[in-house]
């Protein structure tokens, strides 16, 4: 039973900000090692909707609950703790750490709150952190200041970091916004390793290849509320997410990818 | 070698030195001005920690070293305690009024943490100095509670008198290159440790911190609470050095001279605060010919630093070492970071 079913289970979640609502009683679930991609309009409440499941902006009605546990109202240390982990549309980093320091922050610290770390990171995190520093292909460059990294290294850092708590749910902002064609090839190959060790992935992206490629099932929101959810190459049939989202052209090139992709 | 055991090391090193100097130079004055110098170098470690290490504006330390300062001599005096007791009672107290003070500040931010924590250290002089009802009668004359404006005197000391005669001050000198040892060698486990790397993971980026599981109150707590210990110790030791503790110790020229050792030295390095508190008490002792240019002299130098230097002497170290141009803090440090003195 634990193997199998759903993850995450949102109910009828609402954010609100004063009168704008941001996030409208959104019901979801995440199944256990899936990706489940996340598209829509800016201003959607795909943000949002993240900080409300990593409890750095928690939801206003309605239920979170993850593996059985309710984390609606648990702070985002609790939350990470809990087994969500997250990485972020801006590039957040810890600027004056080193590449490997910021990634064990995630390996001592995203696991559980224990009393007192210790004087050393014990072995499990320095474990922790060589394979996230690996997995992200960031080993070499694990004593440079993160604060001088490209945009790339730091989306891997942040990837790294996030890795490091070893968490259930992985929650990716936009990791391949302003990316080129090869990088986001890289990151798609991180993603896939990472969807390997059995972690269930949720993602938020615009650029729609990073998103068919990688999602079992896509849900496309508008307004705060889901217009459409179901396999990637539903999109394209979709009246709505074509007007909404996708326009015209990109459902076309969309349309013509999937069925090299999918055939 | 880790940097780690190297800071280690060289802090054994530095106190290996220092051991020797009263066998070198026997002139009271400048061994006691040395001591002087451990009794702040132990203040400017600790704030370094809040400051610097988890970047947290707190202008409380010099009320928490008064505390200890106040602590033992109260103890001392009403209680009775010899010093070397009231000394390690008072930093326990310190500890605790250190948390307190992080629960009242700690949910706020930035400038409204300096604010607050000022605020707090000016009522605690506010209740010492504005208490005139007499609470005993020495010889002396009417002493206040907190003793009043004239504040603490003649409530013992370390014994060193009894021991050493008219070179006691010698053994005050030992005592506080002791005490200023085992903080500096605190400090660099404490910064060079994990529990150091949730205060520098709050001080770069608390919400991204918070969501990597490090708690931000949690931490904060602890780096108010550990680098209590010592500040407190270090009023304590003063109490025990001068053997008179008054109001003088909430000045706010003496807690900006302290903030400025801090800046001068480099802010958040290893280091640095050390630095800073020789360069400016070597500064200070120059400008003593020139009587009220002193303070301007400082303010001075402070400026300097902030505008041309705002990583202090300790960044302009890293900056050579990286070989890139001295340019403002968050340019040219693009390097390995191991081999440096920032943290």
């Amino acid at each position: 039973m634990r193997e199998s079913g759903d993850l995450l289970v949102c109910k009828g979640v609402t954010k609100q900000f004063g009168s704008l609502v941001a996030v409208k009683d959104l019901g979801f679930t995440a199944r256990r090692g899936e990706i489940l991609g996340i598209g829509g309009p800016n201003g959607a409440g795909k943000t949002t909707l993240f900080d409300v499941l990593s409890g750095l902006n928690p939801a206003t009605r309605g239920e979170v609950w993850l593996d059985g546990q309710n984390i609606t109202r648990a702070a985002p240390e609790a939350i990470c703790h809990a087994g969500i982990a997250r990485t972020f549309q801006l590039n957040a980093c810890f600027d004056s750490l080193t590449v490997r320091e910021n990634v064990e922050v995630g390996a001592i610290f995203g696991r559980a709150a224990h009393g007192l770390p210790g004087l050393n990171p014990s072995a499990e995190a320095r474990a922790a952190t060589d394979e996230a520093l690996a997995l992200v292909g960031l080993s070499d460059k694990a004593n440079h200041v993160a604060g001088d990294l490209p945009v790339l290294d730091r989306k891997l850092l942040m990837l790294a970091g996030a890795v490091a708590t070893r968490p259930k749910l992985l929650l990716m902002d936009e990791p391949v916004g302003g990316l080129t064609h090869a990088e986001t090839d890289l990151m798609m190959d991180a993603v896939r390793r990472i969807k390997a060790q059995g972690v269930t992935i949720i993602l938020i992206e615009h650029v729609m290849r990073f998103l068919v490629a990688l999602s079992d099932r896509v849900m496309i929101l508008h307004h705060g509320e889901r217009i459409y959810e179901g396999p990637p190459k539903g999109l394209v049939e979709d009246r709505a997410v074509v007007d909404v989202y996708l326009g015209e052209g990109a459902s076309a090139r969309l349309a013509a990818m999937l069925q090299g992709a999918v055939p | 070698m880790t940097a780690r055991r190297r800071d280690i090391l060289l802090s054994l090193g530095f106190a290996a030195l220092l051991a020797l100097v009263p066998l070198v130079f026997s002139t009271r004055y400048i061994i006691s001005q040395i001591t002087v110098f451990f009794i702040w170098g132990l203040v400017v470690t600790q704030w370094n920690l809040v400051l610097g290490v988890a970047g947290i504006f707190s202008l409380a330390q010099m009320a928490l070293f008064a505390i200890g300062a106040y602590g033992t001599a109260m103890l001392a005096y009403y209680v009775g305690l010899p010093l070397l007791a009231a000394m390690p009672v008072a930093a326990l107290v310190t500890v605790a009024a250190s948390l307190l003070i992080g629960f009242a500040c700690l949910r706020l931010k930035g400038a409204y943490v300096a604010l607050l924590t000022l605020a707090i250290a000016q009522v605690i002089y506010l209740i010492v100095v504005n208490d005139t009802a007499c609470f005993t009668n020495p010889p002396s004359g009417c002493l206040p509670l907190f003793g009043g404006v004239r504040g603490f005197s003649r409530f013992g000391d370390l014994g060193f008198r009894e021991l050493l005669g008219s070179k006691f001050y010698i053994g005050h000198y030992y005592v506080g290159l002791a005490l200023l040892l085992a903080a500096q060698v605190f400090c660099i486990v404490l910064i060079r440790g994990p529990l150091g790397l949730a205060f520098r993971a709050l001080r770069d980026n608390p919400g991204y911190a918070m969501s990597r599981g490090v708690g931000k109150l949690r931490y904060q707590l602890w780096v108010f609470g550990l680098s209590a210990f010592f500040t407190g110790l270090a009023g304590a030791f003063y109490a025990a050095n001068f053997g008179v503790v008054g109001p003088i110790v909430f000045s706010v020229s003496m807690l900006l001279f302290l903030l400025a050792m801090i800046v001068v030295g480099g802010m958040g390095t290893v280091w640095g605060p050390l630095l800073g508190a020789a360069l400016l008490m070597a500064a200070d002792e120059g400008l003593r010919e020139v009587g009220t240019f002193r303070e301007i002299g400082l303010g001075l130098v402070l400026a300097v630093f902030v505008i041309l230097l705002p990583r202090g002497i300790a960044g302009l170290a890293r900056k050579t070492e990286a070989g890139g141009p001295a340019s403002r803090a968050g340019t040219g440090r693009k390097q390995v970071a191991d081999s440096s003195d920032a943290i």
